[in-house]
């Protein structure tokens, strides 16, 4: 504990911030914008370092981030990478009628099918999101790695980001390119979400390639040396 | 000047006797000096002493110039009557008149390295840096005693699983600027770099309490970051209704805020309503966040007047000036913090990146052709 406490309080000497990085200097910490972190103050923080945050600087909050409790970091992440030249706006718009979609879809599912079943319909756009989402991540992934001149695929595993990214990602490419031209995107992505929510679609499929792909290179597993 | 001249002048000769007057022009051989290699110039302690002496006398004359209490008289009050008495046009702050205690003005210097012999009081004198390497070897000393403690309590079957640590928590390792005042020696990077590693290795040992007062002496205590944040006053207007004000800002965007009590959540922003001026919906929640945040939704009006900037960047500017203005009602020094940290009350520093030279944007390269 001590050591990796030191680590965080290694003397940074301040210099004059430099034009291709960080605005902040590297001692700033992130800000916790959710109001439910301070309400339970003995939950995971130890005495050093609730003393170290009261110590140090804090960045600002990002125009994402707010307290509101219909606010999703997971969204929010989504919604940047569906962002293109910067048209937020439009993004979010796109999000939010995909959302309403999945709902509508669900509920006219709920309604429609008989009473037995509505148990196991699931009508929070939100849930079936996250569950898609978390369907479509791989396990494994695969590196390229040079040795005697050729370079070869090697399976390794991936962080959690990556996979968060990779599934965002597929998601994303699947509706831009497979979809008809007189469909919207939010459809095509409605379609897709609840596709991955039930574990089918071309995103899961990507998926199970994947995973394929690394188990047919498992023979050059040991040339990984990290 | 010349060599020694001896000239023998005739004097009158109306007499037999010839007197000759010996003339010699002065002599003074040259000596070479080199005042450089005296090295920077020393004060003993007794000259610093008697310096001091005469500030401390001085402050209370000048106290009672000025016609204030010796006894309060710190030494912002001593600068601002010099600036008055002794009012100076001289751009270069130090070359102005100043009253401060000589251990302010005079260097720091070491006592005397060694005795008449010559010999060296202290036995690393000719490592060049005596207290720096002193201080390794103290450290070292003690890893050594607490390792040899450690083994004591293990062969006694009595090692305490979760034994005390220092807590490191408020407090920073001395800057090599800092640590050079300490020890009035210079040292360089490899050897800071030593230092906290033994000190690293000192702190990774479990009985690493015992030498906590040590530990601490090269410490410096941080101060907590909320008590700097200004909270701004707040006023009553001629309804009896209280309100603040304060202002923010964000990248070119300036805002100035009116927080007003006992309101109903109402929002103006350069006299029309926030959904009017705000279509977006990002933009009223980071409106709002800071209101939701402290759980002051309903509680106040909001006057704003913001100008500059795009969409976005007003919307941060307003974020920041309703957070300050809002500290004024918040009721205890941990809300403060708990504002703090969720990162409302920083200014956010992101600027657009300027173009470079030789670059078509702030990243974007020309073509780049092989040949």
């Amino acid at each position: 504990m001590a050591a990796t406490i030191a680590s965080l309080l290694k003397p940074w000497t301040p210099r004059l911030c430099p034009v291709r990085w960080s605005r902040y200097n590297p001692y700033y910490l992130e800000p916790e914008p959710r109001r439910e972190a301070y309400a339970a103050p003995e939950a995971e923080l130890t005495p050093e370092e609730r003393e170290l945050k009261t110590t140090r600087s804090i960045k600002a909050a990002r125009a994402n981030d707010n307290s509101s409790p219909y606010n999703d970091p997971i969204i929010s992440k989504f919604i940047n990478m569906m962002m293109q030249d910067g048209n937020k706006i439009l993004a979010r718009e796109i999000m939010t009628q995909t959302l309403e979609a999945i709902k509508r879809k669900q509920v006219e599912k709920y309604h429609s099918g008989p009473a037995a079943e509505r148990e196991g319909i699931e009508c929070n756009p939100y849930a079936i999101f996250h569950q898609a989402i978390e369907n479509c991540r791989p396990v494994i992934g695969l590196t390229s790695v040079q040795k005697g001149g050729r370079s070869y695929q090697v399976p390794i595993s991936l962080t959690d980001s990556r996979r968060r990214f990779l599934a965002m990602k597929w998601m994303i490419t699947e509706c831009r390119d497979n979809k008809h031209r007189r469909t919207h995107m939010y459809e095509k992505l409605s379609q897709e979400l609840l596709a991955a929510f039930a574990n089918e679609g071309n995103v899961i499929k990507r998926k199970h390639d994947f995973h394929k792909m690394a188990e047919a290179n498992r023979a050059y597993a040991h040339f990984r040396w990290w | 000047m010349g060599a020694g001249l001896n000239t023998c002048l005739p004097a009158s000769v109306k007499g037999s006797r010839v007197k000759y007057l010996l003339l010699q022009i002065c002599v003074s051989s040259r000596v070479q000096v080199n005042k450089a290699a005296r090295g920077p110039e020393k004060f003993s302690i007794e000259y610093i002493r008697k310096h001091a002496e005469e500030f401390e006398v001085g402050k209370r004359r000048l106290a009672n110039m000025m016609g204030e209490d010796p006894e309060t008289f710190t030494q912002q009050d001593v600068d601002r009557s010099i600036e008055y008495l002794f009012p100076s046009g001289l751009f270069e702050k130090k070359a102005r008149p100043v009253m401060k205690h000589p251990e302010l003005i005079f260097p720091k210097q070491t006592a005397a390295q060694w005795d008449k012999d010559g010999r060296p009081f202290h036995f690393l004198f000719y490592t060049g840096t005596p207290s720096f390497y002193s201080i390794m070897h103290d450290t070292f000393g003690k890893v050594l005693a607490i390792e040899k403690h450690q083994d004591q309590m293990r062969s006694k079957g009595a090692l305490p699983q979760d034994s005390k640590q220092i807590s490191l928590g408020g407090s920073r390792w001395l800057l090599k600027e800092e640590l050079e005042e300490v020890l009035v020696e210079n040292i360089s990077d490899q050897d800071y770099s030593r230092f906290l590693q033994l000190m690293d290795k000192l702190l990774s040992l479990p009985f690493c309490a015992l030498e906590e007062e040590f530990v601490q002496r090269f410490r410096k205590q941080l101060e907590i970051q909320s008590t700097k944040q200004e909270i701004p006053d707040v006023h009553c207007d001629e309804n009896g209704r209280s309100y603040s004000q304060a202002q923010g800002r964000r990248k070119t965007a300036t805002a100035s805020v009116t927080l007003r009590d006992c309101g109903s959540g109402r929002v103006a922003v350069n006299g029309k309503d926030c959904l009017l001026y705000f279509p977006i919906l990002q933009d009223r929640e980071q409106i709002m966040f800071p209101l939701h945040f402290a759980g002051m939704l309903g509680r106040f009006d909001v006057q704003a007047h913001v100008e500059g900037g795009g969409r976005s960047a007003q919307a941060g500017a307003l974020r920041l000036a309703i957070a300050r203005a809002l500290l004024s009602f918040v009721s205890t020094p941990a809300e403060v913090e708990t504002i703090r940290q969720a990162g409302l009350l920083t200014a956010d520093p992101r600027i657009k990146e300027r173009q470079k030279p030789g670059q078509a944007g702030a990243r974007k390269k020309y073509t780049w052709k092989k040949r």
